[in-house]
């Protein structure tokens, strides 16, 4: 029940809210009644009644017009909400002149005590005051006022308040609920442009979003864009679309967020498993059709769209930017926003837009009159919304574009629209310096055979294209003859084709192709051309894949191992050819198993002479280890305590030191490491000779091991 | 009207002439070809339509009223709000503290004292909206402020200089209408760069430019021999007598009224220090010529940002910098002040109609085999002195013999094989200077016709009887240099008996299918870009006469 109040109240005007406030204050009262106390025309007040009465707002009972119950509760908010804050009136209330001639009477504190209290919402703490008291006994204003009645106590609705009754605040406002009347609807501040200037602010724009749309999911087809894992729109996508498309990032946020909401953008998992965002299949549907109707298909995909673009780039509540295409990046009030900003503007006279600096502000206000309770982001929303129709299209200089009109009844605007967007042309203006330029926008198909063959050098309502060596050579690769060029570019020309980009097309095409890759396993070389061709034809070499790429050479599909055997069988003699061409002969090495392990029989004349063999070795890398330390920089060996500081400084001067230390099978190992850090008793370190990139050098060395280190350098 | 900003101007269209008129003082030309050029919108130029007095709504209803297609809102938005950001911050001259930052924004002033760049310019904060300059930091702090995007206005003025009596002396000639605007728009902005294509005249502007100023003046140029002539012109066309001008280079030094050094001894450097700076502050100097200001070395710049309360003209017929820094050529010299189509002041007669030929030569298969395994920074000058070129440049002169003609390349052993091919004498950065001078009066007077030249003739060399250029190598893929060599050419000669006026020959000897047909190409974009379209021949067909 109260939540469906609640909805109610948010449907109206603030004019209606007043109404309907008086009715509260009121009680029950008549329809006159009502109308005398409520600061407005009486026909005003009559309609609203209609209206609430309609709603079940008001409703009749037999002893007079009643606010149906609860609304009292749900009737919360400033005056700007429609609310007087005045409480309601007593049951029995005492004439009105009664109340006016004992306010008159009283002294200044008391009065502006009672000011007080009915501005801060007519209630007020007792806090001491004495009850009962007659007037010539009050000692203090609360006192007088209560024993005037002009306060009385809360009863047991509010226990412990004083309370100024409705009739008592109605007495002070002359009357009525409110000092100002509550039927004047805000003017939205207006000024009169010329119709040619909207219209080619508008149109313009209408024709930008849609190539800008255009462009974006073209480059995107190619290149997608990777999403993040909140399947956003990263901060650097964001950027290089923007640099794509010449926009700033705001705009290009609306772009990208526009052809979402028009359903031509959608994730897919690209090669290595990553969402990116590609366009739809829906966008090939889309680019067929003419520019008005694919852009009356991202206005009213906008129109609807609870999304907020114009976010994207702020820091939100956690203070993460805000992504585009973020899923949270909406708002439930933001479509009706749109409608009704807009529908402000239509209600403009004709030529009429925004005023400038007032214009904004004015709006706010005049659907801050219309919708009072909420939301109270409204000054945002409606801010971008005018911002985002205006990049839309659906307004120009602050004007609401004539083509919008059947936009926001419902109804298609693309009739209207094309009627103001030039017609395509069918040729360009090819120039000496390898440019040509489309004097308009172009017809869809030669826009797209261009692309193929020279680079979009600026774009705008004209285009501008490139022709150079690396746009004609992806032409070639495209499957473009130099005919078909030539032909092309004579048919789209309408002026004759400077010779230097003949030149330039005979350039590319007699340097493509020169070289030509391809697969092959292995190959079959011999000065005999006519031992090649036999073996080419040979009928049993089929399965070999061969085929002549000279003279004297042959390349085949399968591997040399299968070949060379293959060969044979055909009765041939190959040999092996190594990487440097020199011939590799060996015969077929004989196969052998590896000899299995038998456990020696003891001989002790052996083991003894091994035993002294492995002693003699010990003894001789312990002096050469001598001799090495004997020749070793003479800077000093650290160990004990000063292990750690030094392990320290090298890692501050990043050098590298020779350390020695116990490994975890006990044996005693030294190495020369280049020291990262120490923490936790564990040293990480690169080994000192690794390359930059090789992350398996990376070892960790327990400190207390390490028995001392030697500084070498860096 | 492009979403990247660029103005599509369609030549052949009714309104086209007025329509340029119309967007010249706030849209730069970036290409002038056959049919459609480019203009661009930028920063720089619309704050300088600003500083001349246009403002954004002038420039807002000239787009909308010439523009084929409606125009895109963002784009006109864009264009007032750059517009709005000039003059937020003024620089003024103040009687204690000589000269302050004003300005009538105070968060602007704010966010610009606290950038890292321009805080060692900046003196003690006066009061709240306004702080001093280091005078001599003021060059360097307008380039700073227009780097931020908030271009000061500059009302501190110009030093007026040593005044001297300059006039021009208008007898039996007198200033084309092109050169009479330059100077004044110059002159009205107050310092900028005047761009004018070879051979029109451009010396003729800066002596009007010395007339406006009627003071001592400082002209820099490239070299010896154009300082020579830009003496001889100033004689003969002004009221100055040649005790009036000196020479300062690197045999004279001599500084008078008018001074002509050269850019070589200025930028001299002995013990890390610049001797010859002194020049600079010599004499109160009221104005400074920058000749050929392409090509100004990166110390001048320097050099310059101190003499920001002198007038500055800068002269070039290419602001194409192969380094890039034609944006330092705008902040401290000025802005572009003037800038016609080549191909306009052609159809006014005054440079000569030019016909460029590419003619492609094919490398016999030895040489492609030698080309094809050269190291790669051989390979462009392989490709450029394959001696095929020699007999194409042979058939060439003989087809052309009776006009005076000039071989350009860029290698030694290159020209001089050609020298001795042509039997023709070569004049190169070794050759004397007197030797060199000699060379090219006999050159102009009809003595020689045939010259063979090094890039020493790429500017500034007047050789009004030029006809026929052919070049053989050049410095790789610069297109300024490919302009400037054009540009010998372009000088009208007198009409002929018949009355028919010179075509001037330009041709381009490349090696096919080498880098040097590569770097031709884009050589040539810029001249494309100016109209002057390339034709292509092949050596077989131009030698069979064709």
């Amino acid at each position: 029940m109260r939540s469906s109040i609640a909805r109610a109240l948010d449907g109206l005007t603030r004019g209606e809210l007043s109404v309907l406030d008086a009715l509260v204050v009121a009680g029950q009262t008549t329809d006159s009644e009502l109308v005398a106390i409520v600061h407005a025309e009486p026909g005003y007040v009559a309609a609203v009644l209609d209206r609430l009465r309609g709603l079940a707002l008001a409703w009749d009972s037999p002893e007079g017009l009643r606010p149906l119950s609860g609304i009292s509760d749900a009737l919360i908010g400033g005056r700007d909400a429609g609310v007087s804050g005045l409480r309601p009136c007593s049951s029995t209330p005492r004439p009105r002149e009664e109340i006016v001639a004992a306010v008159a009477a009283l002294p200044d504190g008391a009065r502006r005590m009672l000011d007080h209290v009915v501005a801060e919402g007519g209630t007020a703490k007792s806090g001491s005051a004495r009850i009962g008291l007659s007037p010539d006994d009050a000692e203090t204003p609360a006192e007088l006022l209560i024993a005037l009645r002009l306060l009385v106590p809360g009863g047991s609705l509010l226990p412990g308040l004083l309370v100024v009754p409705g009739e008592v605040g109605l007495a002070l406002r002359g009357g009525r609920t409110t000092t100002e009347p509550v039927d004047v609807v805000p003017e939205v501040a207006s000024a009169e442009r010329p119709s040619r200037l909207t219209l080619s602010a508008a149109a313009g724009a209408a024709t930008d979003v849609v190539r800008r749309v255009e462009l974006l999911l073209e480059w995107w087809g190619h290149r997608p864009a990777a999403a993040l894992r909140t399947t956003g729109l990263g901060v650097r996508e964001l950027k290089a679309t923007a640099a794509h498309l010449q926009v700033g990032e705001s705009e290009a946020a609306l772009v990208v967020e526009v052809a979402g909401e028009a359903g031509l953008l959608g994730t897919r998992a690209d090669a290595d498993g990553n969402q990116v965002w590609v366009p739809t299949a829906e966008f090939d549907r889309w680019r067929a059709l003419p520019t008005a109707e694919r852009w009356s298909r991202l206005a009213r995909a906008w129109l609807a769209s609870p999304r907020l673009p114009s976010l994207v780039g702020e820091r939100g509540p956690d203070q993460k930017p805000w992504n585009a295409l973020t899923p949270e990046l909406s708002a439930a009030g933001m479509p009706e926003a749109k409608a009704m900003a807009l529908a402000a503007l239509a209600e403009l006279p004709e030529g009429h837009g925004l005023a400038a600096g007032t214009g904004l502000p004015s709006l706010v206000a005049r659907l801050a009159w219309e919708r009072p309770r909420r939301p109270r982001t409204r000054p945002d929303l409606v801010a971008w919304a005018v911002a985002e129709a205006a990049v839309l299209g659906i307004t120009g200089a602050e004007t609401l574009a004539p083509y919008a009109r059947p936009l926001l009844a419902g109804e298609d605007p693309a009739p209207a629209l094309a009627e103001l967007l030039p017609p395509p042309v069918d040729h360009v203006l090819v120039q000496a310096d390898l440019t040509a330029v489309a004097p308009g926008p172009l017809e869809p198909d030669l826009a797209r055979q261009l692309q193929q063959v020279a680079d979009v050098e600026s774009h705008g309502a004209a285009t501008v294209y490139r022709f150079t060596a690396d746009s004609v050579r992806r032409a070639l690769d495209a499957g473009w003859t130099a005919a078909e060029l030539h032909a092309f570019v004579l048919a789209a020309s309408r002026t004759p084709i400077p010779q230097p980009l003949s030149y330039l097309i005979d350039d590319v095409v007699r340097s493509f192709g020169r070289l030509r890759v391809g697969v092959a396993s292995s190959f079959v070389r011999s000065e005999d051309e006519a031992a090649l061709a036999a073996l080419e034809n040979h009928q049993k070499a089929a399965g070999l894949g061969l085929l002549r790429i000279a003279p004297t050479v042959l390349v085949s599909t399968v591997p040399i191992d299968v070949l060379l055997p293959r060969l044979r069988e055909l009765g041939a003699a190959p040999v092996v050819e190594g990487p440097d061409g020199v011939v590799r002969v060996g015969a077929a090495e004989a196969l052998r198993a590896r000899t299995p392990r038998t456990r020696e029989v003891a001989d002790t004349a052996r083991a003894a002479a091994r035993q002294s063999a492995q002693v003699a070795a010990a003894v001789t890398a312990l002096r050469d280890g001598d001799e090495a330390a004997r020749n070793r920089p003479a800077s000093a060996s650290v160990a004990g305590g000063g292990v750690l500081s030094a392990l320290r400084d090298a890692i501050e001067r990043r050098g590298i030191v020779l350390i020695g230390f116990t490994d975890n099978q006990g044996v005693v190992a030294e190495r020369a490491i280049r020291p990262l850090s120490v923490e936790g008793g564990q040293l990480t370190a690169r080994d000192a000779d690794a390359e930059p990139d090789d992350l398996d050098a990376e070892r960790r060395y327990a400190v207390h091991r390490i028995s001392r280190v030697v500084p070498t350098g860096t | 009207m492009q979403s990247d900003k660029s103005l599509l101007l369609e030549v052949d269209h009714p309104q086209a002439a007025e329509c340029r008129k119309a967007i010249a003082p706030f849209a730069e030309l970036e290409r002038s070809p056959e049919h459609i050029h480019t203009y661009r919108l930028t920063p720089l130029g619309l704050w300088n339509a600003r500083a001349a007095g246009h403002d954004a709504e002038q420039v807002v209803d000239t787009l909308l009223a010439y523009s084929r297609y409606p125009v895109p809102h963002a784009l006109l938005v864009d264009v007032a709000e750059t517009m709005a950001r000039y003059g937020r911050l003024r620089l003024e001259k103040h009687p204690t503290h000589g000269l302050v930052l004003a300005s009538s924004d105070r968060p602007v002033l704010e966010e610009v004292l606290r950038a890292k760049k321009i805080a060692g310019m900046l003196g003690s904060r006066l009061d709240d909206d306004t702080v001093a300059v280091h005078p001599s930091e003021r060059g360097n702090l307008k380039q700073a402020l227009l780097k931020l995007g908030w271009p000061a206005e500059d009302y501190a003025g110009y030093v007026d200089g040593e005044a001297h009596a300059i006039d021009l002396a208008e007898d039996g000639w007198t200033l084309r209408d092109y050169q009479r605007d330059a100077a004044e728009s110059f002159w009205h902005g107050g310092s900028g760069v005047v761009v004018l294509p070879c051979g029109a005249g451009k010396t003729l502007v800066g002596a009007a430019a010395m007339a406006h100023a009627r003071a001592t003046t400082l002209i820099l140029v490239t070299n010896t021999v154009s300082a020579r002539q830009w003496k001889d012109e100033l004689v003969r066309r002004t009221s100055l007598t040649p005790d009036e001008i000196g020479e300062y280079s690197g045999t004279v030094k001599e500084i008078r009224p008018v001074t002509i050094a050269t850019y070589q001894v200025i930028t001299t450097k002995r013990k890390g220090v610049y001797p010859h700076l002194e020049l600079f502050d010599a004499r109160d100097w009221g104005l400074i010529v920058y000749d050929e200001v392409h090509l100004l070395p990166a110390p001048i710049f320097r050099m310059t940002a101190d003499l920001q309360a002198r007038r500055r003209i800068g002269l070039t017929a290419t602001l194409v910098r192969e380094d890039g820094r034609e944006g330092d050529v705008f902040s401290l010299i000025g802005p572009k002040r003037y800038d016609a189509p080549w191909k306009d002041i052609e159809a006014q007669g005054w440079i000569a109609p030019a016909d460029c030929i590419e003619v492609r030569v094919s490398l016999p298969d030895a040489s492609r085999m030698t080309y094809a395994t050269a190291e790669p920074e051989e390979r462009y000058r392989l490709a450029a002195c394959t001696p095929e070129k020699v007999g194409v440049v042979r058939d060439l002169v003989t087809r052309h013999s009776g006009q005076p003609t000039l071989v350009i390349g860029q290698y030694l052993e290159q020209l001089e094989e050609l020298a001795t091919a042509l039997d023709a004498p070569v004049i190169t950065g070794q050759t004397p200077v007197k030797e060199r001078q000699r060379l090219f009066d006999a050159f102009r007077s009809g003595e020689i016709g045939l010259l063979v030249v090094s890039k020493v003739a790429n500017f500034s060399i007047d050789l009004p009887t030029a006809e026929v250029a052919i070049q053989v190598s050049g410095s790789f893929g610069s297109r300024q240099e490919e302009a400037q060599r054009l540009g010998r050419l372009l000088r009208p000669g007198d009409p002929g008996p018949d009355g028919e006026r010179k075509i001037a020959h330009f041709y381009t000897i490349v090696a096919r299918d080498t880098v040097d047909a590569e770097f031709a190409q884009n050589r040539q974009r810029f001249l494309a870009e100016q109209g002057y379209a390339y034709r292509i021949v092949d050596a077989g067909d131009e030698l069979a006469g064709r």
